[in-house]
């Protein structure tokens, strides 16, 4: 049920066709696991608590550095040297203080990541490396956690979504490749417009509003400004969602 | 066969900044190969000491992903290749 103030507050978004008051409190509702806080982990979060997700549980393992704040909107000056959890649990308790902010400071790892999402509607994946990100992944098929994955280097990023048992997977769209993780060049404007289409996602998914981005890879060259989208077909035999895994 | 490639901006730097590339070739291999050598600095980035498309990259035919990465799979005059990486970044 929706107080007086969350009416007056979620106004303009429950005025949106399809959206309503039934929407609102889906959102209330929802609890949402959050890997990263950093460039993406920002604007996806700083979004969602704006629409007013009910729970918002952030994991990341990291200290705020000087070079994170070209991109990393959460975290100010103020903060350097503190757990980004702790900085990112501040800004958005202050933004609103109606949603429940949960931190985790815990390195996602094969032994943890399951326990960590177990009770989680979905998984956004704002994570800065593929074998975290595949972890995540693989928890989320197994769970049956819709997982909103996004990544980003330079001027160009990128987003999927995956319902899991209906649509192409993380594994699905990259076979398991890996690449070093390394120092990545990155501006802020970059992971600003996937974190906005991961938050959009998940929105959508929870409220049940339009078509998700799911076997559809959005790929966003700012340099050209322009979006392009590859069919990502879902592979009967990946080790993560395909019939014959072991899971 | 005539085909065109399209590279992230990323690569600007080995192709004068051409990211939408005219190549000539039958197969996927053949396109490549036509690519690097018109940039020949593409080369070192792209493919391993096989002449194959690079692990940390994939390859899509007309916005179709192309899995398992078969160089022998033939392209048809007109038809798009998209180069991508694999990026990871957050």
């Amino acid at each position: 049920m929706l107080t007086a103030k969350e009416l007056e507050r979620y106004d303009r978004q429950i005025m949106i066709y399809g959206f309503g008051k039934e929407g609102q409190e889906k959102l209330k509702k929802a609890r949402a696991f959050i890997a990263g806080a950093g460039g993406l982990g920002s604007p996806v979060t700083i979004y969602l608590a704006a629409a007013g997700i009910g729970t918002i549980r952030i994991a990341d393992h990291d200290r705020v550095e000087l070079s994170n704040l070209n991109r990393q909107v959460l975290h100010w000056e103020e903060n350097l040297g503190g757990r980004k959890v702790d900085s990112a649990a501040a800004k958005l308790r202050k933004f609103n203080s109606g949603i429940k902010v949960e931190t985790i400071t815990d390195t996602i790892t094969e032994d943890n990541v399951s326990q960590l999402v177990a009770d989680s509607d979905l998984i956004v994946d704002a994570m800065d490396n593929l074998p975290t990100r595949y972890l995540l992944n693989r928890a989320a098929i197994k769970k049956g956690i819709p997982f909103f994955h996004g990544a980003v280097y330079g001027f160009e990023g990128r987003a999927m979504t995956v319902i899991p048992g209906k649509s192409a997977c993380l594994n699905c769209l990259y076979h398991g490749a890996t690449v070093p993780k390394e120092k990545f060049p990155v501006i802020g404007v970059t992971p600003a417009v996937i974190g906005c289409i991961q938050a959009t996602e998940v929105i959508k998914y929870l409220v049940g509003l339009g078509e998700l981005l799911t076997d559809r890879l959005l790929n966003y060259d700012a340099l050209r400004m322009k979006f392009t989208e590859f069919k990502i077909n879902r592979d009967p035999n990946c080790e993560h969602c395909g019939n014959t895994s072991g899971r | 066969m005539s085909v065109e490639i399209e590279i992230s901006p990323i690569f600007g730097r080995y192709t004068d900044d051409h990211l939408n590339i005219t190549v000539e070739g039958k197969t996927i291999r053949e396109c490549l190969h036509d690519l690097v050598r018109q940039f020949p600095n593409l080369k070192k980035v792209l493919l391993d000491k096989d002449g194959n498309l690079l692990h940390a990259y994939d390859i899509y035919i007309n916005g179709e992903n192309v899995y398992p990465k078969d160089m022998t799979k033939p392209v048809k005059d007109g038809d798009k290749l998209n180069v991508i990486f694999i990026i990871h970044g957050g």
